[in-house]
């Protein structure tokens, strides 16, 4: 079974949205429920500054918090190490959304559910080829594949760039940046 | 990114009660033990405490709206054994039934509770209030929570609210009785100066754990929490009832100023749970 990963490279984002309006239109999501969240950080010592973005979404954790706190098992870890959620054994407790560490679980304001990033890619592997956040991006700043291939375009590019989980060990994150 | 809190206040009134509701159960069982003769406060304790656990879990109900909308998915919390709210049901069904089992015998008045259902409400109890602190502190994104310090602060805030509640109740039906319990007020005035103690060492604990922490230390005693901490939480909820205690015992009970006691804890109790919940500041990613 495959290992499902992401690389996001920082360096090539340049904060467009595109990959939020292509998450919205794929997963037919309400206007409050953003999957992905932008983090805008500057960077240097003056005059040398730039500034970074950074879009975060569920790191589909091996290890993931949310998962061990969901007190119905609506939140679980499925084929492909994706975390996934089931909407209907979600009471909308919102523990899950407390015990992640990197704030990417949304309520969805009709059902009071949460729910996040799915990585939709794998169940559209029929038609598209990627999930749509990564084929959207207009600077090729995504790269989604299987981590447990070496030769995948994945695991190939978080070798050549050295890209790391965005909080180091903090849970075993299966999101690569490059920053 | 400004961060929102993920629980508000219906949460914080869920676990204010909860703990309420353990608190105000032992509270009955040691004024049987200790002042026998007051029936009255007795009863006002196990009237208490199922009522308030069953209002805090409809509270939780009403929070949850994935539930509230499709209340059959409540049968699902019982399927994740490894998920503190899991266990949190399981203790809170244990005690309203012991509790409300309790009730009713004394109610009836045929028959005196059985000991043993007496002591699983008790444990039960503790164990209800342990949850409520428990059931933060397994969460790691928040340093504030994420301690072992934690759980115990809310079990000491919860026999206190507990007994305040139980006291306060006794001052309104039956004042008389709660005149010459010398011995409880003892009990209900360390635990303010225990929790004191606790509050001082999570804050300084909290502080030197990691900037996330320091952060959340700072915005309940210099930020925005900063005049419902210290007025709220210090003040009326802590200090002040324990003036009123220390001068219960020296120069003899003053009915006005006890219950001034009382609901100030009841008040800072509420508060420790809503200012904790959203003080909390995430762990710091980038």
């Amino acid at each position: 079974m495959a290992r499902y990963g992401m690389l996001i490279n920082t360096k090539k984002c340049i904060g467009c949205y595109t990959c939020l309006v292509a998450c919205h239109r794929q997963n037919n999501l309400l206007p409050t429920e953003n999957f992905i969240r932008f983090e805008e950080r500057e960077t240097g010592t003056y005059p040398n500054v730039g500034v970074e973005n950074i879009p975060l979404q569920c790191m589909h954790c091996e290890d993931a918090p949310c998962a061990a706190v969901c007190p119905t098992g609506a939140t679980y870890i499925g084929p492909g190490g994706v975390v996934a959620v089931e909407e209907g054994r979600c009471i909308g407790c919102k523990y899950c959304m407390a015990a992640c560490p990197y704030q990417v679980r949304v309520v969805n304001e009709s059902t009071g559910t949460v729910d996040k990033c799915r990585f939709c890619t794998v169940t559209a592997t029929d038609g598209t080829k990627t999930c749509s956040c990564v084929e959207a991006c207009l600077t090729g700043a995504r790269t989604f594949g299987d981590l447990d291939d070496p030769e995948s375009d994945v695991s190939k590019a978080i070798v050549e760039l050295n890209a790391k989980p965005i909080a180091g060990d903090l849970t075993k994150a299966k999101i690569f940046y490059v920053r | 990114m400004t961060f929102v809190p993920v629980w508000g206040g219906i949460i914080a009134c869920y676990l204010f009660l909860a703990g309420l509701g353990g608190g105000a159960f032992i509270t009955a069982s040691l004024v049987k033990r200790m002042h026998p003769e007051a029936t009255g406060v007795v009863r006002v304790g196990r009237v208490i405490a199922p009522i308030v656990v069953i209002v805090g879990l409809c509270l939780l109900m009403v929070d949850a709206r994935g539930g509230l909308y499709n209340p059959l998915r409540f049968v699902f919390l019982l399927t994740n054994p490894g998920s503190v709210m899991t266990w949190g049901v399981v203790i809170l069904a244990v005690f309203v039934l012991a509790a409300l089992i309790v009730l009713l015998m004394d109610l009836i008045g045929k028959n005196e509770a059985p000991a043993w259902l007496v002591w699983v409400g008790n444990v039960f109890g503790i164990l209800t209030a342990a949850y409520t602190g428990v059931l933060l502190g397994v969460v790691n994104t928040f340093p504030l929570w994420n301690n072992a310090l934690l759980p115990v602060l809310f079990i000491v805030s919860a026999l206190s609210t507990g007994m305040a509640a139980v006291m306060l109740g006794g001052l309104i039906t039956c004042p008389e009785q709660v005149k010459g319990m010398v011995d409880l007020t003892k009990v209900h005035l360390v635990l303010p100066a225990i929790e004191i103690v606790l509050f001082f060492f999570l804050l300084f604990i909290v502080a030197h754990v990691s900037t996330a922490g320091a952060a959340s230390v700072a915005a309940m005693v210099s930020g925005g929490y900063a005049l419902a901490f210290w007025v709220g939480i210090m003040a009326v909820g802590l200090v002040i009832p324990l003036v009123i205690e220390i001068r219960a015992l020296r120069s003899g009970d003053n009915r006005g100023l006890a219950i001034a006691g009382d609901v100030g804890v009841l008040i800072g109790g509420y508060l420790v749970r809503y200012i904790i919940i959203v003080a909390a500041l995430p762990v710091v990613l980038l």
